[in-house]
């Protein structure tokens, strides 16, 4: 898209999209600021003295955004003015800083920190006043890196606008069910019945609910018909089976399942653990033995399901959705946000596999080989009988198959085993022993597999960004890869 | 009359329709007349009626006290009156219970009310119960009230009597089939023959309609490359280097270069062996890149990075009679199989 501009029409281009970006933030804190005023909700944050008088002012959330909205007016001043928008830059070292960290190691531990802050904290990131402010921020931030063209070139492909849409639109959810929530753990604590309870009138679904079903109905069909309108599906060349786009993403909300592959053998990361995260949704309802939080929002009271459930979805799907979209490049290499996407970066990830890691490397030997019968004793040598010939043609690949499992891949396989079969019962027996009494054998089973094999992803994908570690069983011989 | 004859259901409903019309036209004038007495009729009536009528009208009676006569009196009534004209007020309902019954529009509702499911009818018990009344005519209270309680069990245990089925008619008969040899059998016969042609004919074009659908599945032009190919003499490939210009048709790259200690010319496959995307030869890094995954392979095809589990495929390859290089993609040669030490899938230099 900015492919052949000059930085002076790559600005111009900026500035028309800059000029009613900032006019709409203006706007959006200006009407936040009346309807607080009209609806009487006004609260006082601090009062300024004035001086001489003894008097003071109040100054109040209203004036607070109003504020607000005359700093965006101002930023849509400057940067919707043609080539104005050179102003209005992110300072390089800030864009380099950013670039550094969302490499993939620093960018998993930010952001799982960054979500454990949140957590702990909640209480005060949800404060209306707050949660207003990082909404802000956020937008400013959007505003700010637009004047980047590797931003740019990124944010504004037709094809990732929903990804943009849905950061936001996932901050807002997030922070509106985590408000209520603290409310009703706040209300749960003074013996106070929850929010929804309190005023708990009925509904009627004919004509409440089915109106209300039918105006979102049109008005998201009128969004959708203006969204294709104003951003076309890019078209790319005819297909060709030879010739595959660099880099190649899937479809956005399948971008989480295409980094998944990275790290895994295509079997598993493309059958396996999908079929699981579907399965294990669906025994949901099956496992969670906790009558607490039905009918209204609360987190104190689950916080176990909270905190598995945001861990993957916000932490796994979403994030790496984000990852996929905005982080990996041509030859799925990663760049960041400010980075320019060099087909010819040379990245070192020279993977090995955990049994190369340690026969060669720690041992110092060469890999074990495969078995056949002929090699335990030549009178197996199926060759050498006369009933059975055929008997090697279907035994040996068993026993080459369980020679590489228990040979070469030896210290692989008793990793994987450990950790689906001795960590279940260490963590009933420790962590877990609560849960155990009261969800019995079966679904504390159910329940630690799926959260193990959740937690394999992470597990995997540290693996390689640390150890360059490829695969902890590698059997390519028989498709067999983990 | 049709004493001994037991009555069909349509002269009970005329007979019911008889009295309820004699009914009403003399109940309305006086219902009108004394709106106030109608209301209080329904409670006082009932005890009263019971209590003193006699046995004699067992049926109207219960019915009077409900207000509007129900079906069921109406259908003792036309009963009474067929039946042998054993009471004397038979053609109208009786004295007593004609207050009650004017009472009808004003005191409808509060009484059934009031009066509750005491008395379960429906139009079978009452049938059967005029069916198997071949004695009408006066009943005891105690009789009466026996009657009306086990009402809906008398109604369960009471027999059904069938009327006889008619005789088929002849032309409902089948026909003998050892007679089948007239004229009209041919007909017949005419008539199968047609529907087994046109059920083949049905057949044979669903069929062909099957087939014509699968062909469709199955492309006219197949832009597919041919398998076997030549790519030019040996001496066209210098050492070490990997020759991309066929990937875009042929979907190979061809590539001088050492493997095992040996020089050789061999055939890269260019598809990844994680998923199947096309990888690029990136020049300067000296190696095949996949965009979809990161896959990455040395330029002999061994993988060395991504998620690729195990090196690109060879192609078969040997010198043709014409001393030119020819591929054959419809063989593949696997590294992990220990397929690469086929002398099929390199050529020597």
């Amino acid at each position: 898209m900015t492919h052949g501009l000059t930085d002076a029409q790559f600005f111009d281009m900026v500035s028309r999209f800059l000029g009613p970006y900032y006019i709409a933030l203006a706007l959006m804190n200006g009407l936040a600021a009346l309807y607080l005023w009209r609806s009487d909700q006004t609260k006082t944050w601090f009062r300024l003295p004035i001086p001489l008088t003894g008097k003071s002012l109040p100054i109040t959330n209203v004036i607070g955004w109003l504020v607000f909205a005359l700093l965006f007016t101002i930023l849509a001043g400057i940067g919707g003015k043609s080539g104005g928008a050179q102003l209005l830059e992110l300072p390089e070292s800030w864009r380099e800083a950013i670039n550094t960290y969302t490499d993939p190691i620093w960018y998993s531990v930010i952001t799982t920190v960054g979500l454990v802050v949140v957590y702990v904290f909640r209480g005060f990131f949800v404060k209306p006043a707050v949660a207003w402010i990082i909404w802000n921020l956020m937008w400013l931030f959007l505003g700010l890196s637009m004047t980047d063209s590797d931003f740019f070139e990124i944010v504004a492909k037709p094809d990732n606008v929903p990804i943009v849409m849905l950061v936001f639109l996932l901050a807002f959810f997030t922070w509106l069910g985590t408000y209520q929530a603290v409310i009703n753990d706040r209300r749960k604590e003074n013996g106070e019945p929850p929010m929804e309870k309190v005023n708990d009138e009925k509904v009627l679904v004919w004509p409440d609910l089915v109106y209300t079903e039918l105006i979102c109905m049109i008005a998201l069909t009128a969004f959708l018909i203006f969204w294709a309108i104003a951003l076309p599906a890019p078209l790319e060349e005819a297909a060709s089976s030879v010739k595959t786009p660099n880099p190649s993403k899937a479809p956005w909300y399948f971008l989480g399942l295409q980094e998944m592959l990275v790290y895994y053998d295509p079997w598993m990361a493309g059958v396996v653990l999908p079929s699981l995260i579907v399965a294990g949704l669906m025994a949901v309802p099956y496992i969670d033995f906790n009558k607490a939080g039905n009918g209204y929002y609360t987190i104190k009271e689950r916080q176990f399901s909270y905190i598995v459930f945001q861990f993957g979805f916000l932490e796994m799907w979403v994030t790496l959705i984000v990852l996929g979209t905005l982080l990996r490049g041509p030859n799925w290499n990663f760049f960041g946000p400010y980075e320019h996407w060099d087909a010819h970066k040379v990245e070192a990830l020279n993977n090995v596999n955990l049994s190369e890691f340690f026969w060669e490397k720690m041992l110092g030997r060469s890999l074990p080989g495969t078995l056949a019968l002929a090699d335990i004793s030549p009178s197996l040598d199926p060759s050498n009988w006369v009933i059975v010939p055929w008997l090697g043609r279907i035994v040996d690949p068993f026993l080459q198959f369980f020679s590489l499992l228990f040979g070469r891949e030896l210290p692989g396989t008793l990793l994987v085993l450990g950790y689906f079969i001795a960590l279940p019962p260490i963590m009933a027996l420790t962590v877990f022993r609560k849960f155990y009494e009261r969800m019995g054998f079966i679904r504390f089973m159910v329940m630690a597999n799926l959260l193990l094999f959740m937690g394999s992803l992470p597990i995997k994908m540290l693996l390689r960004w640390i150890f360059d570690l490829k695969y902890l069983i590698a059997i390519p011989e028989y498709f067999f890869n983990f | 009359m049709a004493e001994n004859k037991k009555m069909s259901v349509a002269e009970i409903l005329a007979a019911a329709r008889k009295a309820d019309g004699g009914s009403s036209g003399e109940a309305e004038p006086p219902a009108e007349a004394a709106p106030v007495e109608a209301e209080a009729a329904p409670e006082a009536a009932a005890p009263e009626t019971e209590a003193a009528e006699p046995a004699t009208k067992p049926k109207p009676a219960t019915g009077a006290s409900g207000g509007r006569p129900s079906v069921a009196e109406m259908m003792a009534m036309a009963r009474a009156e067929k039946g042998g004209g054993a009471k004397p007020a038979a053609p109208k309902p009786a004295p007593k219970a004609k207050p009650a019954a004017a009472a009808k529009p004003a005191a409808k509702k509060p009484a059934a009310a009031k009066k509750g499911p005491a008395e379960p009818r429906d139009t079978a018990s009452i049938l059967a119960a005029a069916r198997k009344g071949n004695k009408p005519g006066p009943m005891s209270k105690s009789e009466a009230a026996a009657k009306a309680k086990d009402d809906p069990k008398g109604k369960a245990k009471a027999p059904i009597v069938v009327p006889p089925m008619p005789a088929k008619p002849a032309y409902a008969k089948p026909a003998a089939p050892a007679k089948a040899k007239g004229k009209k059998d041919e007909v017949d016969e005419g008539v199968r023959d047609f529907l087994w042609v046109g059920f083949a004919g049905l057949g044979a074009v669903t069929a062909l309609w099957s087939l014509a659908s699968l062909k469709f599945l199955f492309p006219n032009v197949r832009r597919e490359p041919p398998s076997k190919f030549k790519v030019g003499f040996p001496d066209a490939y210098p050492a070490g280097q990997v020759q991309t210009k066929f990937k875009a048709q042929y979907g190979v790259w061809v590539a001088n270069a050492e493997y095992n200690g040996q020089q050789q010319i061999y055939a890269l496959k260019s598809v990844c062996t994680h998923l199947g995307c096309t990888p690029s030869w990136l020049e300067a890094e000296q190696k095949y890149k996949c965009p979809c995954h990161g896959s990455g392979f040395y330029k002999d095809g061994i993988n060395f990075e991504g998620p690729a589990p195990r090196p690109l495929e060879r192609c078969a390859i040997r010198i043709a009679d014409d001393g030119q290089i020819e591929i054959d993609k419809s063989r593949t040669f696997q590294e992990e199989m220990g397929q690469w030490e086929d002398p099929a899938c390199y050529v020597s230099v």
